[in-house]
């Protein structure tokens, strides 16, 4: 092993870094690599996957006609902020739309967040008759494709009068079992000295998991969020069937109205989902941190 | 918006009856309404909503500007406009009409009529047809009855758009071809193509995908003599010999040289404005590409291959969905809103679409303002619309199945084709069965 | 709509802590887990029945009647001259196919850039961001971005290989692609999530593996490796269900072709129930694919666990 092992953490490590233990205990197979090996291999790495979406962004600001005269040269010319005028500067309401997904994908994510929480409290923490059946249900719904669900949903969203409006994107997708899964595999391997020293002092349930559980779990929440966030925000087949009126579309499908119906206009399909990926790109980023933590928490005792 | 809690409530009162469900959807017979109406509508004030799939493009600037014009001198009517992908109109349409929340106008393809009428989504709209003064010599031959199911009107004729011959006038000048004599039947076509090979130029690229690949083996097979279904359209004749000779023609293109082999879905077209290709069988819709419009090119009938003229187009329809409870009133207004339109639909050559009605197709300003769609026009004469029945279009993709693996060399053109005609008959019988034959 | 993440831990819940009775604690937990089985039960557990209830029916939802057939449904997939069985299984074939091809890729590859990025790297952050950036991206905008840089002879990767390769149209090249771009857009995904894993493990452990006289390779099997089952496990069902559900990419990119080689089971079975109106058929085909996937997951679940016992 080679002396370059032991740098320092770079102040731009952050947080999670931090908190890890004095470099030299960590070895593992990768830290027998030099340095200079692993950068130019996440570099390689790093350029595949940036370099596909380098040519996106750069297509939103071509004219058609350039992206597929000179398909195997991805900078533009001439330079055009068409694609973007036609979308933010046309009749569409596409800030409406933005809105729309917006409180959709937040909703979603606020309700995952409290029900999966307080049921994945119960099946991990406390023992009750049920509780494997109900655990069977959740794991079991989970192989069953979502194709069967949909036409069924369907009608249910229609008796409930919510067919056009925004709770039907927001309620349905919310009862899956990923959440509840998730949280609690990171619950179940919480350390449990904390909960008995609060239960000797006479806690109840309703006070360790707001109290104990809840701030300890706050990493494993974040990237329920993020994932939860994401999936709401980029599905496009669950609220072509239930929006129906203009001003309830969210983002997704909006965007492809504004597409022809004949023709692939490459830009503006580029420079919607340029304005489309930015808000998750920065909810990702804010919550990264949080995410490389949360599993690593669950992780440690699974 | 409104009353979640209720609603969760609601939905748990519902929890493990899955047979309920099957139980409340099985209760409603199919709608056997019709729209009353003529052009005039003298009902009480009321809004329509209207579904389209025209996005991107020219339509959403006409539709919205026509759409306007009609409220300003209708003061008694409301058109709300909205233009949603066919694919999602495909999707949600149905289902909507079903729970009553459907537009009160929209626009089908052809291929879609039946199966809406078989599944009683749609009103009859003979009175609407007959109020109107419309007969089927105010369409292209067979249109009106295109739009018909088991003796049911069901649709008034909006648009057609049949295939046409794209040409890059560029790439014919640099191999030494004239760009005023272009081929018009086999030979011409077939020494086109060897002049162009000679020249370095694969002059047509053929690809085995829905556009354009599937319009172009329809087109020869019609060419050829030969048709997709029997009469009745109980069985598949597209494996006939003359289907083969079709799609053989089409696979040669690749193995004499003409083609490159492998060419994926859009990339014909993209070659053919990149200067890589002559021709491109393509749709009177690409009239308004916009990429198009900057390369020297122009589009002319498709070549007679075969032994006698024809051509695939398709067309659309206006429909009156029969939603549950259905405003009559609402309908009638959209019978006078769809008569309108069509009387105004000069300015819809716009958008790359050939209005169908014969008297604004008939207008010398169209022409003056769209020359290039005069060999389109010309077209309709010979053109064949899509197959109805209902569920066809399931038994058509298996078409475009064989298409595929002919032309990228999977199987021989008869394999593929008697492979696909065997399945589209299953499938032919199924839909019998599913919808009444 | 297709959550696809099942994690079969060998714990059970923690013992019993509570000191309240028995009947206290039951009441408890069911008004802990009450609003989320409210949910639940409406939205997953009611659609799940009645598409049971489906399968055993012709039932197209815009018809008036929906003719009981029994196990018809069923048994017409497993008789050879049932109208759907040979396009079905050869669906199956293909999602088989590539859940083969790419499970593998999509733990391999990111497990390698997580080891490489558990180490003290500069700009960790900045890598972690990149790497998940594919993922934000819906499937329709990288299928056409990648129809685009693969078309056969007008796209950008050709022109880069100076190759006429046939990417989305001919097998076997057409798997590559759809392989390449999954791995491409999702493995940040599995990235972020085993680079937590690795930081999970004690450093302890690999102190006393290198006071052993463990070399690296030693190292990585007889600590990382278990130190990451559980995280693995998770992330390996996960991904097993992800590809078996995978339908977007061969839809928009390679459109089934060539021929119909290319079309996967959920492809196939959402033509089928939602394109065609065939949701009896369509049901009794996700049922099937359950089935599958039940054995394959617990199959799973029992060789995750067993290697590290």
């Amino acid at each position: 092993m080679t002396s370059t092992l032991d740098r320092p953490a770079p102040v731009a490590d952050g947080p999670a870094d931090a908190a890890a233990r004095p470099p030299r205990h960590r070895r593992s197979f990768a830290r027998a690599l030099p340095d200079l090996v692993v950068y130019v291999a996440l570099v390689i790495i790093a350029a595949a996957i940036v370099v596909p979406l380098l040519w996106m962004l750069l297509t939103s600001f071509r004219t058609d006609f350039d992206t597929v005269t000179r398909p195997a040269v991805p900078i533009p010319d001439p330079w055009t902020t068409d694609a973007y005028r036609t979308l933010l500067g046309g009749a569409a309401p596409i800030l409406r739309w933005f809105a729309n997904s917006l409180i959709a994908a937040a909703s979603q994510t606020a309700i995952v967040l409290v029900t999966a929480s307080m049921a994945a409290y119960a099946l991990a923490r406390l023992e009750f008759p049920g509780r494997r059946i109900v655990f069977g249900a959740l794991i079991a719904t989970l192989l069953v494709p979502g194709v069967v669900f949909l036409v069924p949903n369907y009608l249910i969203i229609d008796r409930l009068g919510w067919l056009d409006t925004l709770w039907a994107v927001i309620v349905p997708g919310s009862a899956g079992a990923f959440g509840v899964f998730f949280l609690r595999q990171f619950f179940v391997s919480l350390p449990g000295d904390i909960e008995e020293a609060a239960r000797v002092d006479g806690a109840g349930d309703v006070r360790i998991f707001l109290r104990i559980v809840l701030p300890l779990a706050r990493p494993a929440l974040a990237t329920l969020a993020v994932l939860t966030f994401l999936t709401n925000w980029n599905d496009f087949i669950w609220p072509v069937y239930v929006l129906l009126s203009p001003e309830v579309q969210t983002l997704q499908p909006g965007l492809s109205t504004l597409e022809g119906s004949y023709q692939t206009h490459y830009g503006i399909i580029m420079a919607g989902a340029v304005i489309a990926s930015v808000p998750v790109l920065v909810l990702f980023t804010l919550a990264q941190r949080q995410i490389v933590e949360s599993v690593a928490n669950a992780g440690i005792k699974g | 918006m409104k009353r979640p809690l209720r609603g969760i409530i609601a939905a748990v009162a519902i929890v493990g009856l899955g047979a309920s469900i099957a139980a409340c959807s099985s209760s409603d017979a199919p709608s056997t309404g019709s729209v009353d109406a003529g052009a005039d509508y003298s009902g009480p004030d009321v809004t329509i909503t209207f579904w389209n799939g025209w996005t991107g493009g020219a339509a959403p600037t006409i539709v919205p500007q026509l759409v306007k014009k009609f409220n300003d001198e209708h003061p008694t009517i409301t058109v709300k406009e909205q233009a949603i992908e066919w694919a999602d109109i495909a999707s949600k349409m149905p289902l909507a009409i079903k729970s009553g929340k459907g537009p009160d106008v929209a626009v089908l393809h052809g291929d879609d009529i039946a199966t809406y009428g078989a599944q009683g989504l749609l009103l009859d709209a003979g009175d609407v047809v007959k109020n109107l003064g419309y007969s089927a010599d105010d369409f292209p031959g067979g249109l009106l009855d295109n739009a018909q199911y088991k003796g049911v009107q069901y649709g008034v004729p909006w648009s057609v758009t049949p295939l046409g011959l794209y040409v890059n006038n560029d790439v014919l000048e640099s191999a030494g071809l004239s760009t005023t004599d272009l081929p018009t039947d086999a030979a011409s076509y077939t020494a086109a193509l060897d002049a162009l090979k000679k020249a370095g130029v694969q002059g047509e690229w053929v690809d085995g995908f829905v556009f354009t690949g599937t319009f172009e083996f329809e087109s020869l097979l019609w060419q050829f003599g030969g048709d997709l279904f029997n009469d009745d359209v109980s069985k598949a004749t597209f494996n006939s010999k003359a289907g083969v000779q079709a799609l053989t023609w089409m696979r040669d293109l690749v193995d004499k040289g003409y083609s490159p082999a492998n060419v994926a879905q859009d990339g014909n077209f993209n070659a053919l404005v990149g200067g890589k290709t002559a021709f491109n069988w393509n749709g009177v819709w690409q009239t308004t590409n916009e990429a198009l419009q900057s390369v020297d090119h122009q589009a002319v009938a498709v070549p007679q291959i075969g032994t006698q003229q024809a051509v695939w187009s398709s067309s659309t329809h206006w429909v009156f969905p029969a939603n549950k409870g259905q405003d009559p009133n609402k309908s009638a207004a959209a019978a006078a809103f769809v008569k309108w339109m069509n009387d105004n639909s000069l300015g819809w050559a716009d958008t790359g679409e050939l209005p169908a009605q014969n008297s604004i197709r008939e207008d010398p300003a169209l022409l003056t303002a769209h020359p290039e769609l005069k060999v389109f026009l010309d077209e309709l004469d010979y053109a064949h619309y899509e197959t109805v029945a209902p569920g066809i279009t399931t038994a058509v993709a298996e078409i475009t199945t064989a298409v595929n693996e002919a032309v990228l060399g999977k199987k021989s053109p008869q394999d593929a084709l008697d492979d696909a005609a065997k399945k589209a008959d299953a499938i032919l019988q199924q839909n019998a069965a599913t919808y009444g034959g | 709509m297709a959550d696809t993440v099942v994690t079969l831990s060998a714990r059970g819940a923690v013992r019993p802590r509570g000191r309240a009775p028995r009947g206290r604690r039951t009441l408890t937990a069911y008004l802990f887990l009450a609003p989320f089985l409210v949910l639940f039960l409406a939205f997953v557990v009611t659609p799940a029945v009645s598409g049971l209830w489906i399968s055993l029916h012709t039932w197209n939802e815009l018809l008036p009647l929906h003719p009981f057939v029994g196990l018809k449904n069923f048994i017409d997939l497993f008789s050879p001259d049932g109208l759907y069985a040979d396009d079905f299984w050869e669906s199956m074939r293909a999602t088989g196919l590539f859940v083969v091809l790419s499970v593998p890729c999509l733990l391999v590859i990111p497990l390698g850039i997580a080891l490489l990025l558990n180490r003290r790297v500069r700009a960790g952050g900045v890598f972690r961001g990149i790497f998940f950036a594919p993922y934000v991206l819906g499937v329709a905008v990288i299928s056409v971005l990648w129809r685009f840089l693969l078309d056969p002879q007008l796209g950008a990767v050709n022109a880069l290989l100076g190759a006429d390769i046939p990417w989305t149209v001919q097998v076997p090249w057409a798997w590559v692609s759809l392989v390449g771009i999954t791995v491409w857009w999702t493995l940040g995904l599995n990235t972020v999530i085993l680079l937590a894993g690795l930081k999970g493990i004690s450093a302890d452990l690999y102190e006393a593996a290198a006071l052993d006289g463990a070399g690296a390779w030693r190292s990585f099997r007889s600590v990382t490796l278990p130190g990451l089952r559980p995280v693995m496990t998770f992330v390996t069902t996960t991904t097993l269900l992800a590809s078996a559900n995978m339908f977007g990419q061969s839809f928009l990119i390679t459109r089934g072709a060539p021929g119909t080689e290319t079309r996967t089971a959920i492809m196939y079975i959402a033509d089928q129930g939602l394109g065609q109106g065939n949701m009896g058929a369509a049901a009794a085909m996700s049922y099937i694919l359950f089935i599958i996937l039940a054995g394959v997951s617990v199959l799973n679940f029992r060789l995750q666990r067993d290697t590290t016992r």
